[in-house]
C-alpha cells in the first residue's frame, strides 16, 4: 500500500496578541478612565480658579466654541483650504519618496551618488524652508503644498529604502534561480515584501504633511486653519485656537485610521510578529 | 512491497547504467577579500548519472553549499567546468530546482499561488499548470491546504510547499542545500522518506547538501565526503543498499560500516562538528 506520512496535521494558529478577551476589555476601560481623568481635569482647572479661562478654557467651553466656530460661514473655505493643502502635498510628497526610494533600490550607482544628499537634507529642520517657500511661492496654497511635500517624503523615502532592501537573500536566490526577470523580482517579491515597511512610512508622511501645511500657514497666509489659530490668538479667543486645534487632530487622526484600514486590508498577511 | 507513486512515474530500476546528466571536471572557487584570496572549493571532479540522488556531507566550510550555487548556475566558478545535459552551466536553468534551508515562500500568496509563481515568471500558467500543481500538492499532501496561507502551516508543511513549487515545473535536476535543517528530527525523517519516495517516481536527479551523516548516507546513492580549508572532495562512497530505503536499513551492518567510512573520511583532527 502507498503509505502516507501525515505530520503537522494541524495548521498553526497566530496567538492571539491578548491572553483573552477580558484582559483586552479591561485595557480598553483603564484606556477610557484616563481619558475621562483628563478632561475633568481640563473643565474643572479653570472653572476652580486654578488657571485663568483665558489661558485655559474650561473642555465645554471649547465645545461651545467649536459648535459656534463650525457654524461660521467661513470655516468651510479656511477648512477645505487647509484639507487641500494637506491632500496635495501627501499625496505629492508619498509619490515623491516612493518614486525616489524605488529609484535608489535598484540603482545601486544612483544610491551611492545621491545617499549623503538623502542624510545632509535629512539633518536640516525642514521648518526653516517656511519663510523661504512664502517668498518663492506666495502666499497661497502653493508655498503650503511645497512645504507639506517637503517634510512629509522624507519618511516614505528612506521606508520604501529599507523595505525594499531587506528583501531576503533567499528570496532572491529563488527567483535567479527560476531565471525571473529583475521586473519579474520586484512585482513578485520585492515590492509586497517591502510594503508593511512602506506603509509605516506613509501614515508617517500624513502626520509630516498635516505639519507642513500649518507652519506654511503660521508663517504668511491669508486663509487656512493655521492662519485662523494665528488670529484667534492674536485676538486672545483661545477657545476657538483650542477649537481648530480639535479639527487639526481631527483630521491628522482620520486620515491616520483610514490609511491603518487600508493597511490592514492590504497587508493581510502581516504577522503580530512584525509590528504595526 | 509497493512503492507509493506520483503521476504515471513508474519506481526507477537501476539495472542498465544510465546516462550522465551533469559533468563536473575541475570545479573550483576562490573568493578574494581584502585580506587575500581564500580557497572556497578545490578543484572536484564529479559526474552524476541520471537519476542518481548524491548527498554532500561535511563541516561548516567545506564549500558544499559553493559547489551546489556553482551547479545551480547561480555563482560563477574560478576555474573548471561544469555541464548540465552536456550544455556548460553558466547562468540558473529552468531544468533544475532549488530548495533552501527554509521555505522561502511569499506570505502574501496561497500555497497554490505559491506553488504556481514559477509558472507565472515562465509565462506558462494554464489549467495544465493548475492541474499539475494539484497532483504535486496532493502527492506531498498538502492537498487540503491549497487555499491556506503559510503562517497557518508549520515548518513541515512549509517545506513541502516549497517542495511542490520545485516539482510542478518539472525540473530534471533538485538542488537541495540544508532543506529540513531547521525542521525537528521527526519531521525530517518523514520529509526524507517522501522525497526519496516522489524523486523516485518521476526519475530526478538529486543533489542533497547536508551535515548530518547519517541523513547523508540514508538518502543517497553515493556520498560525497567534503573537508575545509580548503574546501575539496575528500571522498566519495557508494552506498548500495536496495530501494526503496526503510528506516530498519539504518540497523543493518552495512549501514553501520557505511557511516564509519564516512567518519574515517571526514575524522583525522577535523572538528567535524556534524
Amino acid at each position: 500500500m502507498a503509505k502516507t506520512v501525515t505530520l503537522d496535521a494541524e495548521p498553526v494558529k497566530a496567538a492571539s496578541p491578548y491572553k483573552n478577551a477580558n484582559q483586552e476589555l479591561r485595557y480598553k476601560l483603564y484606556t477610557l478612565a484616563i481619558i475621562v481623568v483628563i478632561l475633568a481635569a481640563w473643565e474643572l482647572a479653570p472653572r476652580m480658579g486654578l488657571v485663568s479661562p483665558i489661558i485655559l478654557p474650561s473642555f465645554s467651553a471649547v465645545v461651545g466654541a467649536l459648535i459656534s466656530l463650525m457654524q461660521q460661514d467661513f470655516f468651510l473655505r479656511h477648512f477645505s483650504v487647509t484639507l487641500t493643502e494637506i491632500l496635495i502635498g501627501f499625496v505629492l510628497g508619498t509619490s515623491i519618496g516612493l518614486a525616489l526610494g524605488i529609484a535608489l533600490a535598484v540603482w545601486p550607482t544612483a544610491k551611492r551618488i545621491a545617499y549623503p544628499f538623502v542624510v545632509g537634507f535629512q539633518a536640516i529642520p525642514k521648518i526653516v524652508f517656511a519663510p523661504l517657500f512664502i517668498a518663492w511661492f506666495g502666499f497661497g496654497m502653493s508655498s503650503k503644498v511645497v512645504m507639506a511635500v517637503v517634510i512629509s517624503f522624507f519618511p516614505v523615502l528612506i521606508n520604501t529604502l529599507v523595505g525594499l532592501e531587506s528583501v531576503p537573500e533567499d528570496a532572491r536566490k529563488l527567483m535567479r534561480s527560476i531565471k525571473a526577470t529583475p521586473l519579474q523580482t520586484f512585482r513578485k517579491v520585492s515590492l509586497p515584501h517591502a510594503l508593511p515597511v512602506i506603509f509605516a512610512g506613509v501614515k508617517a508622511a500624513l502626520t509630516f504633511a498635516v505639519i507642513g501645511a500649518i507652519v506654511g500657514e503660521f508663517v504668511g497666509a491669508s486663509e487656512g486653519l493655521g492662519y485662523l489659530v494665528e488670529l484667534y490668538k492674536n485676538q486672545l479667543r483661545i477657545d476657538r485656537v483650542f477649537a481648530v486645534i480639535v479639527i487639526l487632530a481631527a483630521i491628522g487622526a482620520g486620515g491616520y485610521f483610514l490609511l491603518e484600514w487600508l493597511d490592514r486590508k492590504l497587508i493581510f498577511w502581516r504577522t503580530d510578529a512584525q509590528g504595526k | 512491497m509497493m512503492a507509493a507513486r506520483i503521476d504515471n512515474g513508474t519506481p526507477l530500476e537501476r539495472a542498465a547504467p544510465a546516462e550522465t546528466i551533469i559533468d563536473v571536471k575541475g570545479l573550483g572557487k576562490t573568493f578574494t577579500l581584502d585580506s587575500g584570496p581564500v580557497i572556497a572549493l578545490e578543484s572536484v571532479d564529479l559526474t552524476i548519472r541520471k537519476g542518481e540522488f548524491i548527498s554532500f556531507v561535511g563541516p561548516s566550510g567545506c564549500g558544499k553549499s559553493t559547489l551546489l550555487n556553482m551547479v545551480a548556475g547561480l555563482l560563477p566558478a574560478t576555474e573548471g567546468a561544469a555541464t548540465l545535459n552536456g550544455r556548460a552551466i553558466n547562468e540558473p536553468s529552468r531544468q533544475v530546482g532549488f530548495m533552501f534551508q527554509t521555505a522561502v515562500l511569499l506570505p502574501w500568496r496561497t500555497v497554490e499561488e505559491n506553488v504556481l509563481m514559477p509558472a507565472e515568471v515562465f509565462g506558462t500558467k494554464s489549467e495544465a499548470t493548475r492541474q499539475k500543481a494539484r497532483t504535486v500538492l496532493e502527492a506531498v499532501g498538502l492537498r487540503d491546504f491549497m487555499n491556506a496561507y503559510p503562517r497557518q502551516l508549520s515548518g513541515g508543511m512549509q517545506q513541502r510547499v516549497s517542495l511542490a513549487r520545485t516539482l510542478t515545473y518539472e525540473p530534471d535536476v533538485l538542488l537541495m542545500d540544508e532543506p529540513f535543517g531547521a525542521l525537528d528530527e521527526f519531521t525530517r525523517e518523514a520529509m526524507n522518506l517522501e522525497l526519496m519516495r516522489i524523486t523516485q517516481a518521476a526519475g530526478i536527479t538529486v543533489l542533497f547538501v547536508t551535515h548530518n551523516i547519517t541523513e547523508a548516507v540514508f538518502m543517497a546513492d553515493r556520498v560525497v565526503v567534503m573537508t575545509p580549508r580548503p574546501g575539496k572532495v575528500s571522498g566519495v562512497i557508494d552506498v548500495e543498499l536496495p530501494r526503496p530505503r526503510t528506516i530498519d536499513q539504518m540497523q543493518s551492518q552495512t549501514f553501520t560500516d557505511l557511516i564509519f567510512k564516512v567518519r574515517g573520511i571526514l575524522g583525522h583532527g577535523q572538528d567535524s562538528h556534524a
